[in-house]
């Protein structure tokens, strides 16, 4: 069998034991590539002299020693293009690694290309990348989800073992479900920022797409903890996660919040999520009906307060210093409308006048402050529900991927997309996707477990356990 | 309370943008249609929201230098440049 | 009464100061003018794709302590937010700054009488020592420098990220000279506490000024013009001038004054339009995400209170109090502190603490030493107070020791004895010139006796005449009594 359909787990053990060489693995993903990118088109940029010859030097004795791993582009790697898929940063090469790239190089990881994504991260379809779409490597006529698309069909469609990716309000989760594969968003502050291109600061983390949740915490173990170039992230220890893996639901309370069960989602979502709450009632887990009453409010909240912020992280995007400039312009003005007029794309363009609105003379308070405080509210609201339970199980995506090109007229659909994924962001919390089931017409569908802040131990464990009693991650997508 | 009119134009020029005829229309609508739903905000009673608590570390930085990037590799991402100086059409206050 | 005196100006400042730290407000990048353009960046202060700022404690720690000596509150939790606004020289095209929770709210700088302009030191309004009240202090980054060429513009990011502070006062200052003095006072006190070196020309501090004026006796403002491009404290003072009398002209024309921005032309010595101000800035300002709060009361403001200095009001107390100089002494000490320091241990192992500040304020200061490199040892200067009001020698003396002294630094007792200026004081050898005196002159002996006491005084003459003017004066009296006495 190809090395390419191998866990993280399994390929490092036979890595250590000298049975294969990171090359190997190299070469039969490339191999993959060859016969499958060609449809799906995860990969923005891939050098495969440069992955090989990473490969020939790897280390094994280190914890990700050889192991390959997809890049989404919008994390600084020195010496390489880092597009955001966005015309706006081209000619752009990065003059320092992210602080997530240089924590893999110490692992050892070999770092194997960068994927498409939805432009500055903003979508949730990779329809809004500048560099062409990202297909479903299970239907390609329907998308991958977003924002990060690429990195997501990259696992999904085994031409990735993992994949890096960031999720602002569920572009980790909601391809990984769409796509088949694990995702997880870290607590915010859990993995250092410095070097992700900023889409919404105070949303934003960077986090593993993998295969297996036993994988989503070998690279999680590789990422987190306290970096002295990002301000926001918490100053506790290193951990490494599931090192013991208890197998067991046994006993665990799992908080079922009735506002993620809502009329019109997908019925076989809801059927496969309802199975899986099961599941964990029929192997000991207790079920508690929770309530997360500003649900409703979460998606006003998240576009006023991500739109405002972007507004200002993408405000650096002029032409002045990098990328891309607009030929001859008269004045200063004339360079910065052009440039930004020219270089970024609708749905780009679309959330800056928002964001710059929301926060305009005049109109700040009814829209910024008021949603800083529901924010506050939707946070209360996650605590209060953690009183009872040690984690909630939800639906990641009401429903799952559909056809290219049917939501992108209709930005405000499109953005309801994110309902069961963006409150986590707003609140801090971690949360992991992993599959729970398909369709009839063989479409993944995802089950999101939701943790305390810095609790991802217990989910890695809840979803490690489930993931034991299924073999939805093994089953592999068509041809 | 309807959604506010909101200038396209006028707020795509604080962010300086541009925006073509087609755009503004269609920016119009769309967001119109977006700041309707944000308008559901305007119901929910927020007054004794507790503010967000600071943590009681300071993550604060040390006043030690780190080394700067090379002036090649500052220059060599720039757009125009002369003189190592980075280069803009004149600025005029 | 003149036309002038029926109105009255009202001053704002913003006072923008550089604070001095070794490395940038929130990179690592060396803090520092002149070096090689483009060559202290990074990420962060390039505004790069993906970096992020990290808050420079020490700079937080020198505003606070700015805050401190200039009686403001601090905030137990501070806030940085994002000001929104395009300019090539800001690389992120936003700011970071702080809007709602500044570092340090209120306090006050008072008005030091001898930082008015020189001719006015003496006036009412200099001795009021009025306290111009703050509205606030808060720490910001820096911008770039622009350089301009015929047909575009290059810039240098070196200055881009680095610490400044801006204090901001209430519209408390009514005269250019009060402008003067509020700037003078307030750079001492920022030397002082070694937060920046405040050189206007050298743009470590730079001033935004906001003026109007109103009838005398009205409440209401009138309306405020900006001026912009001030280099110098004296810069100002003579913008204020032309523009209060510019507006005054205007208003007694019953013209209004326009809401603008004012270009300040030193050399043309006159105010220009820069631009209206009908379209205001919209800024945007919200939190900074990527930054948390800042807590200052956790170890932050006790360190800054830590280093507290002596604040010039208090300096200038105890020199009067305790080294009896004049208040002028007290000021001049005050706005040098390296001399002062030069001074206090002059004056330290001496009781003629008011004389040494004679000899180092007129005659010392007056060869334009540097007091921290000087070969004259600050102790010498007590010693030669010492020799004049011990009555070793005499002023005229004390001139030529002190000429000696600056030439070739020594002891002035060792200058005294090299130079023979040493006073006879031996009772025998001055009994000797005494008894010669009253040889030579009988006449004044018997004017003396007679009962004129002046007549004395030509024979203490004779003395010194003999004794080349080493006798001491003081104990010829003595002898020359005693003998006459007799």
């Amino acid at each position: 069998m190809s090395l390419a359909h191998e866990s993280i787990a399994s390929l490092r053990r036979r890595l250590a034991s000298k049975e294969i060489h990171s090359r190997d693995i190299v070469r039969d993903l490339l191999q993959q590539i060859d016969a499958r990118e060609k449809t799906i088109h995860a990969y923005t940029h891939l050098d495969r002299e440069a992955a090989l010859a990473a490969a020939d030097k790897a280390n094994s004795s280190l914890p990700l020693g050889g192991i390959p791993i997809a890049i989404k582009d919008n994390l600084n790697v020195l010496g390489d293009p880092c597009t955001c898929a966005s015309k706006i940063l081209e000619g752009y090469k990065a003059p320092y690694d992210a602080t997530a790239i240089a924590r893999l190089r110490q692992a050892g990881a070999v770092l194997l290309g960068r994927t498409n994504m939805d432009e500055f991260a903003m979508g949730s379809s990779t329809e809004n990348s500048a560099l062409g779409i990202t297909r479903n490597p299970w239907d390609s006529s329907r998308i991958p989800g977003g924002s990060s698309g690429g990195s997501a069909a990259a696992v999904g469609g085994r031409i990735a073992l993992a994949a890096l990716g960031s999720d602002t309000g569920g572009s980790i989760r909601q391809p990984a479900a769409l796509c088949g594969c694990v995702g997880l968003k870290p607590t915010y502050g859990r993995i250092s920022r410095y070097g992700l291109v900023a889409f919404a600061s105070s949303l934003d983390q960077i986090g593993p797409l993998t295969r297996t949740v036993e994988d989503s915490a070998i690279l999680l173990s590789a990422l987190a903890g306290h970096d002295p170039h990002d301000n926001t992230t918490d100053l506790r220890k290193p951990e490494t996660f599931l090192t013991e893996k208890s197998g067991s639901v046994k006993g665990l309370r799992v908080g079922i919040p009735k506002e993620y069960f809502i009329p019109g989602m997908d019925a076989e979502t809801e059927a496969a999520v309802r199975q899986s709450a099961d599941w964990f009632k029929k192997n000991g887990a207790t079920l508690v009906d929770v309530s997360l009453p500003h649900t409703p409010s979460a998606i006003a909240v998240y576009y006023i307060l991500a739109t405002a912020e972007a507004s200002a992280n993408l405000a650096r995007f002029d032409g002045v210093r990098y990328g891309r400039r607009a030929a001859d312009p008269r004045d200063v003005l004339d360079l910065y409308h052009r440039t930004r007029s020219e270089g970024f794309g609708p749905e780009v363009k679309r959330r800056i006048i928002l964001g710059t609105f929301v926060l305009s003379a005049g109109y700040t308070d009814a829209y910024y402050r008021k949603a800083q405080k529901v924010r506050g509210m939707i946070r209360q609201d996650f605590e209060k529900a953690f009183a009872s339970c040690d984690l909630l199980l939800t639906p990641t995506s009401p429903e799952p991927a559909f056809k290219l090109g049917e939501r992108t007229q209709d930005p405000l659909k499109m953005y309801l997309a994110d309902v069961f994924t963006i409150s986590v962001n707003l609140a801090g919390n971690p949360a992991i996707s992993l599959p729970c089931g398909f369709t009839k017409s063989n479409l993944p569908i995802g089950l999101q477990l939701i943790g305390p802040r810095f609790g991802e131990e217990k989910i890695l464990q809840a979803a490690h356990a489930y993931e034991q009693g299924h073999d939805w991650h093994q089953r592999l997508p068509p041809a | 309370m309807s959604a506010p009119q909101i200038n396209v134009s006028d707020v795509a020029s604080l962010a300086r943008l541009t925006l073509t005829p087609e755009e503004t229309a269609k920016f119009s609508s769309q967001i119109g249609q977006i700041l309707s739903h944000m308008d559901s905000l305007k119901q929910i009673e927020t007054g004794n929201v507790p503010e967000v608590t600071p943590p009681a570390q300071p993550n604060l930085r040390k006043d030690e230098p780190t080394p700067s990037l090379s002036l090649q590799s500052v220059l060599s991402n720039a757009p125009a440049q002369a003189n190592d100086l980075i280069v803009v059409p004149k600025i005029v206050e | 009464m003149s036309s002038s005196s029926k109105w009255e100006a009202v001053i704002g400042l913003e006072v923008h100061v550089q604070v001095r730290t070794r490395t940038k407000m929130f990179c690592g990048c060396v803090n520092q003018y002149g070096d090689p353009q483009n060559t202290h960046l990074c990420p962060v202060c390039l505004g790069l794709p993906g970096s992020l700022p990290v808050p420079n404690e020490e700079a937080i720690r020198k505003t606070i302590l700015t805050g401190l000596m200039l009686g403001c509150q601090i905030a137990p939790v501070a806030r940085f937010d994002r000001k929104n606004y395009f300019y090539p020289d800001m690389p992120k095209n936003y700011q970071i700054s702080q809007y709602d929770d500044p570092l340090c709210a209120g306090g006050g700088v008072t008005l030091d009488p001898f930082l008015f302009p020189k001719e006015i030191q003496e006036s009412d309004e200099a001795k009021a020592g009025r306290k111009i009240r703050l509205v606030r202090i808060h720490l910001e980054e820096d911008v770039a420098k622009s350089f301009h060429f015929e047909d575009r513009s290059g810039i240098d990011f070196n200055r881009a990220g680095t610490p400044l502070m801006e204090i901001v006062s209430e519209a408390d200052l009514r005269s250019p000279g009060e402008a003067f003095s509020f700037l003078g006072s307030l750079r001492q006190i920022l030397l002082a506490g070694n937060v920046s070196d405040a050189d206007m020309e050298k743009g470590q501090m730079r001033c935004d000024v906001n003026v109007s004026v109103r009838p005398v006796g009205q409440k209401e403002y009138g309306t405020k013009v900006e001026l912009k491009n001030l280099n110098s404290i004296s810069g100002v003072r003579r913008a204020l001038t032309y523009e209060i009398a510019r507006q005054i002209a205007a208003c007694e024309k019953g013209e209004a004054i326009a809401h603008e921005t004012r270009r300040w032309d030193d050399e043309a010595g006159a105010t220009f339009t820069m631009r209206t101000k009908e379209k205001a800035h919209d800024y945007r300002y919200f939190p900074e995400p990527d930054l948390l709060p800042v807590r200052t009361d956790q170890g932050l403001a006790d360190s800054a209170r830590k280093l507290v200095p002596e604040l010039p009001s208090e300096l200038q107390t105890r020199l009067a109090r305790d080294f009896g100089v004049t208040p002028y002494q007290a000021s001049v000490l005050t706005s040098d502190r390296i001399l002062c320091g030069y001074y206090e241990k002059a004056a330290a192992g001496t009781p003629n603490k008011a004389l040494v500040a004679n000899w180092i304020l007129n005659d010392f200061l007056s060869t334009q030493p540097d007091p921290s490199t000087t070969p004259v040892r600050p102790e010498f200067f007590g010693e030669l107070a010492d020799l004049v009001a011990g009555g070793a020698i005499n002023s005229a003396q004390a001139k030529k020791v002190f000429t000696e002294l600056m030439a070739s630094p020594t002891s002035p007792r060792e200058i005294v004895k090299k130079l023979g200026l040493e006073q006879i004081s031996d009772s025998s050898a001055l009994s000797a010139y005494c008894d010669e005196a009253i040889a030579a002159n009988p006449r004044s002996v018997e004017d003396y006796k007679a009962g004129k006491m002046n007549a004395i005084n030509a024979l203490k003459g004779f003395v010194m005449k003999k004794s080349q003017g080493k006798a001491n004066p003081a104990q010829v009296d003595e002898i020359l009594r005693s003998k006459l006495s007799a």
